[in-house]
């Protein structure tokens, strides 16, 4: 592994189809729920500017700044859709690398709040390239699992799989960032499941983590994550203190009702109650806004984008193409569910943010890169026998 | 290799693997329904109310703080416009805490350790505003405003405080405001007073509070998370100002009280006194002086913690209110007690001898005379102006204590006299009962001649001490003395007229009582107090020496002096009453005049030199009467 194979026919793929053909296997569905999505987002990024008193057209307001993201996720979708994504195996150890540097890059000469390192500044954006290492990761994984293929009921897959994810989890611990590597953690997870991975041995490593807690517990989480973790088990008990932003977020849900306060008049997000309104608590903006209606829009449209996700995975003839799908609906079911749940109550805060709505280039370029891969693996398939 | 295109899968798909995920996808997704159904729609209502009791909230509209006037209208109080200084802490981030701190100290001029202190033991949350300084100079206040980001949670506010016209002539009288402390706030905020309020800590500030205060109105306004006020909303109630007072003090008696006061303590060297000047025939209290003092406009403006702990720490507690905040022997004052309730008893008569000894012996113990002589066989009338102590404690032997406690009680000492002023002491009126309580043992012998005299375990008030003689100067009306004649609402109605309240009818025959103040006169006719007889007008009064604390090498005790003297109406000598007595048959007496000379030890009475000059002020008298020799220190027993 790691030399790389020139395949004339890989090079003359592209060309041999028609664009037609292309076409017609473009999963229209999934690039669509996945643009309905981005809109959503671009609607919160409105509201919010509008709640900030800002002019919304004005250069550097929220909406302003999606709108350009939003146009560079878009050339990275079309871009990596015609790409093709056999060369991703190819490439995966740079890649691998590539991941590497980015989050040592990060460590090294980013910034963030309370002296984390999280973000790269490029030109006057703030990009955080732990997300794009989230897309890498699930790409280096899906090479290294759909090699093993056959080999899966052995310890030593999960073992290597476990490895490979190590380093990249570490660097990012140190960032601090307990969100991504937790999001790392579900992806692996999942991957290893849908890999068909034997059940006993992925048991035995879950009853493992679950025995490490007290040592994370005690050893490797800051005062700041235990804080949060505290305050989740009873949010009501400082409302001023740690558990504010559980309480203040789950009023701020609760009094959207059926149909919402309408956009731009969530009083919880105007008048500041809400800390991070922007990113990790976007959601409870959008749920007190637009209700219980919007919040039944919104999993509708994850639903079924995760759903077309996995067709895609369970199309692809080739197990990088079922396992990249599979990592990337793990990535979103993960964050959605703990997002989600942690604006409800239901989960601490970890500071996931939401794929699509949480504002923040890197997120949506990531998707948009993940999504293209997945779309590049749709194409790329005969007709499936189905 | 097989060809990546032939249609074919290339490995064994997990079907069921699939099948589990999207089980596991479906679960998740609907319970985030459920949870959100649950919040959204079944629990909706209640999220909503606390979303807008989050937004909107009521901030008090304070009320305009009532004035005080002297009986004639002479302003005691006024309300200033000034610079307030607050901190709300929630603002201030913690690692800039001491920058901001010492910034504000050296802009301020005060102690960091007070900026400190006022935060530290803020009574509020972190979201209420702490006061930190009042009365800031105008120019202070606008660099502050200014400084903005320089100083997070920095406020300036404009609020009325206290200015106190008369400083140091009514302190004790009148009390300060100052802020609620972290230990009142849990009861006070149930009443509507607010964190960062000023309310009366002492004296009259702190005694009508209530009518003072008024009632704050109510005022929606609206806020965002950080508590920072972005718009008022509407007014719920309006603010009602606080009532006025009118007091029966009458400033320029205050004043004269005071010079007199202050001349006969800086003459004899004293540390402590007391003028109290009252009117028997309603309980007003004139005059009221306590020294040391202080000027309550050091803590209406905020005083420092240094110079708080230093009127603490003073031995001479100028900060208490020494005329009802503190008791002190009687002395020879006490007589009056004594003698009346002998008479009443009938242990003796007007016309009774009493022989009177150089001292008496009680088993081993002498009980000496003062002057150590006695003045063989007397009655009452002479027994009381020589101030013998010989004829009192027989007297007390016939009564024994219970008796005499019995009408010292009747005078109204042993209980507070109900004064309009917060912190009045109760005194000691020692009996029986009262020892078996105290020390488990019945009162001896000689315990009951000390009491006879106001010494051994008797203590009393000063105002305890004038109320008495003024029952005895109006012919029994024991009155409760009062310091506040109305109270005028705002509009400048009279809410409470004055009226004078009776305790009691004291149980003293009239008959004794006249008895007792042509004694009284009597003292003034054999020159006991020396040439107070030779004023121009009638006064009748009684001295008193009072010993108290530790013997020096020759075995002499420390003294008090006191002496209360009362003035007839219509005092000037006239041809048909040439001794006085005419006039002190009478009840109709407008002026009772208390002087108390803490640890005077001087050759004569300071007390009765203070209350000679005080009238001589008051009469406006020319000739002067005062006998300085008599303030020399260091004689003893010269008189009694």
């Amino acid at each position: 592994m790691g030399v790389i194979r020139a395949e004339p026919a890989r090079m003359t793929d592209w060309a041999a189809r028609s664009i037609g053909a292309a076409w017609r296997a473009f999963d229209l569905q999934l690039a669509a729920y996945a643009g309905l999505l981005a809109i959503l987002g671009l609607v919160m990024a409105y509201t919010n500017s509008v709640e900030q008193g800002q002019a919304v057209l004005s250069g550097g307001t929220t909406f302003v700044r999606g709108l350009m993201w939003t146009g560079i996720a878009l050339i990275a979708f079309v871009v990596t859709t015609a790409f093709d994504y056999k060369w991703l195996k190819t490439f995966a150890w740079p890649l691998y690398a590539l991941q590497l540097g980015l989050l040592l890059a990060t460590l090294a000469i980013g910034h963030g709040v309370g002296g984390a390192s999280r973000w790269i500044s490029v030109g006057p954006f703030d990009f955080q390239f732990s997300e794009l290492a989230k897309i890498l990761m699930i790409v280096v994984l899906s090479n290294y699992l759909g090699a093993r293929q056959g080999r899966l009921g052995s310890l030593t897959s999960i073992l290597g799989a476990c490895v490979l994810v190590a380093p990249p989890w570490i660097l990012v611990m140190l960032q601090p960032d307990l969100g991504t590597s937790l999001v790392m953690i579900g992806i692996l997870a999942g991957m290893l499941f849908m890999s068909g991975a034997s059940l006993r041995w992925l048991g035995s490593m879950a009853g493992l983590v679950l025995a490490s807690l007290p040592i994370v517990w005690n050893y490797i989480l800051r005062d700041y994550q235990k804080q949060r973790l505290l305050s989740f088990l009873d949010p009501s008990s400082d409302t001023q203190g740690a558990g504010y932003q559980l309480f203040q977020s789950q009023i701020a849900v609760g009094s959207g009702g059926l149909t919402g306060t309408g956009l731009t008049n969530g009083s919880q997000n105007q008048l500041n109650f809400l800390p991070v309104q922007e990113s990790d608590f976007v959601a409870a903006i959008y749920l007190e806004e637009l209700g219980f209606v919007g919040a039944l829009v919104l999993l509708v449209l994850f639903a079924a984008l995760l759903f077309r996700l996995m067709v895609a995975g369970w199309r692809s003839k080739d197990p990088f193409g079922m396992m990249f799908a599979s990592g990337l609906a793990s990535m979103i079911l993960f964050q959605l569910v703990v997002n989600l749940g942690m604006v409800i109550g239901l989960m601490p805060i970890t500071g996931i943010p939401l794929p699509f709505i949480s504002h923040g280039g890197a997120s949506l370029i990531s998707l948009a890169v993940g999504l293209g891969i997945v779309q590049s693996i749709n194409i790329r398939q005969t007709r499936a026998e189905w | 290799m097989t060809p990546l295109l032939d249609g074919r899968r290339q490995y064994s798909r997990p079907n069921n693997r699939f099948l589990i995920f999207a089980l596991a996808a479906i679960l998740a997704i609907g319970g985030l329904t459920t949870r959100l159904f649950y919040l959204q729609i079944v629990n909706g209502g209640q999220f909503t109310v606390l979303s807008e009791g989050n937004r909107t909230s009521a901030e008090a509209i304070p009320s305009a703080r009532g004035l005080i006037y002297d009986r004639r209208g002479v302003a005691l109080v006024k309300n200033v416009p000034t610079f307030a200084v607050k901190i709300r802490p929630v603002d201030l981030p913690e690692d800039r805490r001491d920058d901001v701190v010492s910034r504000l100290a050296s802009l301020l001029n005060m102690d960091p350790a007070d900026i400190n202190g006022a935060i530290d033991s803020n009574p509020g949350s972190r979201f209420d505003l702490v006061r930190i300084a009042t009365d800031v100079p105008d120019a202070t206040a606008r660099l502050l405003s200014e400084a903005g980001d320089a100083l997070p949670g920095v406020e300036v506010v404009i609020e009325a405080r206290r200015q106190y016209p008369l400083g140091t002539l009514v302190s004790q009288l009148l009390g300060y405001t100052g802020p609620v402390s972290p230990d009142q706030l849990p009861a006070l905020r149930t009443e509507g007073y607010l964190p960062d309020d000023l309310l009366g800590k002492t004296g009259i500030e702190a005694y009508y509070e209530t009518q003072l205060r008024g009632t704050y109105g109510s005022k929606t306004v609206e806020k965002d998370a950080s508590g920072r006020k972005i718009q008022d909303l509407q007014t719920v109630t309006q603010a009602q100002s606080g009532d006025s007072l009118t007091l029966t003090i009458d400033a320029k008696e205050q004043a004269l009280a005071q010079k007199a006061l202050l001349w006969g303590m800086r003459a004899a060297g004293l540390k402590r006194g007391v003028v109290i000047v009252e009117n028997p025939q309603t309980g007003e209290i004139l005059a009221m002086v306590s020294l040391p003092t202080y000027d309550d406009n050091a803590f209406a403006r905020g005083i420092s913690g240094k110079a708080y702990a230093k009127l603490l720490a003073d031995k001479n507690k100028p900060l208490l209110n020494h005329a009802i905040q503190a008791h002190y022997p009687p002395g020879s004052t006490y007589k009056l007690v004594t003698g009346s309730g002998a008479l009443s008893d009938h242990k003796i008569s007007t016309s009774t001898r009493v022989t009177t000894r150089p001292y008496l012996l009680l088993g081993q113990t002498k009980f000496w005379e003062w002057n150590h002589r006695g003045w063989g066989a007397i009655p009452i009338m002479l027994g009381f102006a020589h101030s013998s102590d010989t004829f009192f404690f027989q007297l007390a032997g016939m009564l024994g204590i219970d008796r005499l406690a019995h009408w010292a009680k009747n005078f109204g000492f042993g209980a507070p006299t109900g004064i309009d002023l917060p912190g009045e002491v109760a005194g000691i009126v020692p009996s029986n009962p009262w020892k078996q309580e105290m020390f488990g043992e019945k009162i001896y012998p000689g315990e009951v001649y000390q009491a006879g005299i106001g010494q051994g375990y008797d203590v009393v008030t000063p105002i305890q001490l004038i109320n008495a003689y003024a029952a005895l100067a109006n012919g029994g009306k024991l009155y409760k003395p009062q310091v506040v004649r109305q109270i005028i609402g705002p509009d400048g109605s009279v809410v409470r007229p004055f009226a004078p309240k009776l305790i009691r009818r004291l149980a003293v025959p009239r008959s004794v009582l006249t008895t007792m103040r042509e004694a009284a006169r009597n003292v003034v006719l054999v020159r006991h107090t020396y040439n107070l007889v030779d004023l121009p007008i009638v006064v009748a009064g009684k001295s008193g020496t009072a010993e108290f604390g530790i013997r020096d090498s020759k075995g002499r005790l420390p003294f008090h002096s006191w002496f209360i003297g009362i003035v007839p109406k219509n005092p000037k000598k006239v041809a048909s009453d040439p001794t006085g007595m005419k006039a002190m048959a009478r009840e109709d007496a407008q002026l009772v005049v208390l002087a108390f000379a803490y640890d005077s030890r001087t050759k004569g009475n300071t007390a009765t030199e203070i209350v000679k000059y005080y009238l001589q002020l008051h009469f406006n008298i020319k000739h002067d009467y005062r006998n300085f020799d008599l303030l020399h220190r260091g004689n003893f027993y010269q008189s009694n």
